[in-house]
């Protein structure tokens, strides 16, 4: 009952109408740096930062969140209208929301994206206002091991993803996890496959790759009827409200509430992010539904999940920053900052010392999550004018930005060069028919995986002793029977065929 | 037709080479002296398993090859890709990206993005009209971004032998 109170105070303070304007400023800053990739939230809440100097502390802090909430949902807007992820963690929502987008349907996937935004984030805010400290103790729980497991789980729903010709599918993915390899290995940083080049020591960059295989290759692929379609423009089917009937989102909700506590729980870990869970939980959504056939083919459950899960990885990722003062990925060390030089002590003692300081962060995440909801909601129908420009105008104008964007991310031309080979890399995939989808996944989670094996093989001495850990076993075992099952049905279903084709 | 006919097969010769390259890669990386997994490990893990599943893709598609390719030639597919403009795009993109830093962000973004909306435009779209149209966007679209990163996000695109201050 005290955080209640404690909440509701701090409510009255955010609602201030000068706290207000700065917030929308704010929120506004980071959809549009959160839309465009190569600017990510963390390069926002850098920028911001200087600007907060002057203000009073609690002032200072609440723009910074709004900037932080606007920048991670702001992606799913180029994803959705131009199969560019904004942010890595907008990735899974370009396989349903881009095919709704090319069927008419962009107001549509934009509302459903944006109102499951807001409720994910709500829910971790939820979470992350009553239960945080205790939660805190679970993460860090969480070694290297269990950490693998759930990396070596997440690489196993590539088995799921690609049912139905799963050599290739695996295949594909396993192309993926062969880009981690490049650059240094983690632990002892020896150089691997880099042949030589200083600039492939760093490794790909995975937004870079993201867009080269997702924007650039789209081009080359809409390039070969370009001419035999005439000139092109999407249609867009108008929407009232969000383009949704009660009776949708009420069926819908028993998968976003599952979305929202897969995005919450890997939020809390530090150092998975995002787009792991935004994947994991589109996966997962594909795997519990009665048609999962849909997926990928424009299903809004595929947006609800993806959204859902990646927004709530926000309030989850606040746990151990704020409780124990652990920032999980870049743009949280930003907010660190920012936050500590505001006069937050980041740490144990926090919800002791600082109590009204931490709730009128919470507070200014919820309000900054409605803002998003509404300034967004206001803006559909200007965004959607983009697909009013013509195919063969708007992708040229699309590469450009990409390739700025991927400038940008590092100040290195080498990155813009490699937008290319993976726009060529996702040509080729399409050419033979593989799935770009495992390739995304394993590549998201690739060195991921292999820096937990090596960092608890190092601290535990054998692969013998992860076995001592209860959660490492469940992620492991689980994963192992996913695998066995898929690899089962994979069997039945293509002996059934040839039966079929025998008869 | 290629694709859709020998595709499994140059997929699954593809990978089985890069398999083997990798194994042979890994033995080239030092072994880790204090722990049982060093750098070598992982490549070499997933070379294996690569070259296993490039073998069985091999053995599936080598067993139904006959039956598809029948089917396939009845079938009268005829590819209609244009592959000229994919060409086209691919190339005018790599010297793009090329060319980026040594002359700069503003001119080589103002020839690209012309002769990319060229090349990309269906032959009804390439009349004189339509061209002073594409010219108009190109140089309003680059400036525009060039000013949007470099007043309003600091961010100093390559300025190459041109500068604008």
């Amino acid at each position: 009952m005290n955080a209640l109170a404690q909440l509701g105070a701090a409510f009255v303070s955010v609602c201030q109408p000068v706290s207000l304007l700065f917030m929308i400023a704010g929120v506004a800053i980071g959809i549009v740096f959160g839309s465009i990739p190569g600017l990510s939230a963390s390069m926002a809440v850098a920028l911001m930062l200087p600007l907060t100097f002057t203000m009073d502390s609690s002032l200072g802090m609440n723009v910074l969140v709004a900037v932080y909430i606007g920048g991670i949902s702001g992606g799913l807007i180029s994803a959705i209208l131009l199969n560019m992820p904004g942010t890595a963690s907008s990735i899974a929502t370009t396989f349903d929301g881009y095919p709704m987008a090319q069927k008419g349907e962009a107001m549509r996937a934009l509302g459903i994206g944006i109102v499951f935004s807001f409720l994910g984030s709500l829910f971790s805010f939820f979470v992350l206002s009553f239960f945080a400290p205790m939660l805190a103790d679970v993460a860090l729980k969480f070694t290297p091991v269990e950490n693998f497991g759930i990396c070596f789980f997440a690489l196993t729903m590539v088995a799921i993803l690609s049912s139905g010709n799963m050599v290739k599918g695996l295949l594909a993915g396993l192309f993926g996890l062969v880009f981690c390899f490049v650059g240094m290995a983690p632990i002892d940083g020896t150089p691997r496959f880099t042949f030589g080049n200083q600039d492939l020591l760093a490794g790909f960059n995975q937004l870079t790759t993201l867009i080269g295989i997702f924007a650039v290759a789209d081009i080359l692929i809409s390039a070969e009827e370009m001419n035999a379609k005439g000139v092109q423009t999407i249609p867009v089917t108008k929407v009232k409200g969000f383009g949704f009937s009660m009776k949708e989102f009420i069926s819908w909700m028993p998968g976003a509430l599952r979305s929202a506590v897969i995005g919450t729980g890997i939020g809390i870990l530090p150092g998975i992010g995002g787009s792991t869970s935004g994947m994991l939980s589109y996966v997962t959504a594909k795997n519990m539904s009665k048609h999962p056939e849909t997926f990928g083919q424009g299903d809004p459950e595929g947006i609800v999940a993806t959204e859902c899960a990646n927004n709530a990885t926000i309030g989850g990722a606040m746990i151990p920053l704020l409780v124990l003062g652990i920032p999980g990925d870049g743009v949280t060390a930003m907010m660190l900052g920012g936050f500590l030089i505001h006069g937050l002590s980041a740490g144990p003692l926090l919800f002791v010392k600082n109590a009204d300081v931490v709730y009128g962060i919470f507070a200014a995440c919820m309000v900054c999550d409605l803002i998003m909801l509404v300034v967004e909601w206001t803006c559909i129908k200007g965004f959607v004018q983009i697909l009013k420009v013509p195919k063969h105008i708007l992708m040229p104008l699309i590469l450009v930005l990409c390739a700025v964007g991927a400038y940008a991310t590092n100040n290195r031309v080498f990155d813009v060069q490699s937008i290319i080979v993976f726009g060529v890399v996702g040509y080729i995939y399409h050419k033979f028919r593989l799935p770009t989808t495992p390739f995304v996944l394993c590549f998201l989670v690739g060195s991921m995986t292999e820096t937990y094996l090596r960092r608890g093989i190092m601290s535990y001495k054998s692969f013998g002793a992860f076995f001592t850990h209860p959660i490492f076993d469940f992620f492991w075992f689980v994963a192992c029977g996913v695998l066995l099952w898929s690899v089962y049905k994979e069997i039945r279903a293509s002996r059934a065929k040839k039966t079929e084709q025998a008869a | 037709m290629f694709f859709k006919k020998y595709g499994d097969f140059v997929v699954g010769i593809f990978y089985a080479i890069l398999g083997l390259a990798l194994i042979i890669g890994a033995k080239a990386l030092p072994k880790s002296k204090v722990m049982e997994i060093g750098p070598d490990f992982m490549p070499t893990l997933v070379g294996v398993i690569i070259l296993v599943l490039s073998i069985i893709l091999l053995i599936e598609t080598a067993t139904r090859f006959k039956a598809q390719a029948a089917e396939l030639d009845a079938s009268g597919y005829k590819d209609t890709s244009d592959y000229k403009r994919v060409l086209g795009s691919l190339v005018s993109a790599i010297v793009y990206v090329n060319i980026l830093k040594p002359i700069g962000f503003i001119i080589s973004t103002l020839v690209y993005l012309f002769v990319q909306i060229y090349i990309l435009a269906p032959d009804k779209s390439r009349t004189k009209k339509d061209i002073i149209s594409y010219a108009i966007i190109d140089v309003v679209f680059t400036i525009v971004v060039y000013l949007l990163f470099r007043y309003a996000f600091k961010i100093v695109l390559p300025a190459g032998i041109f500068a604008l201050q």
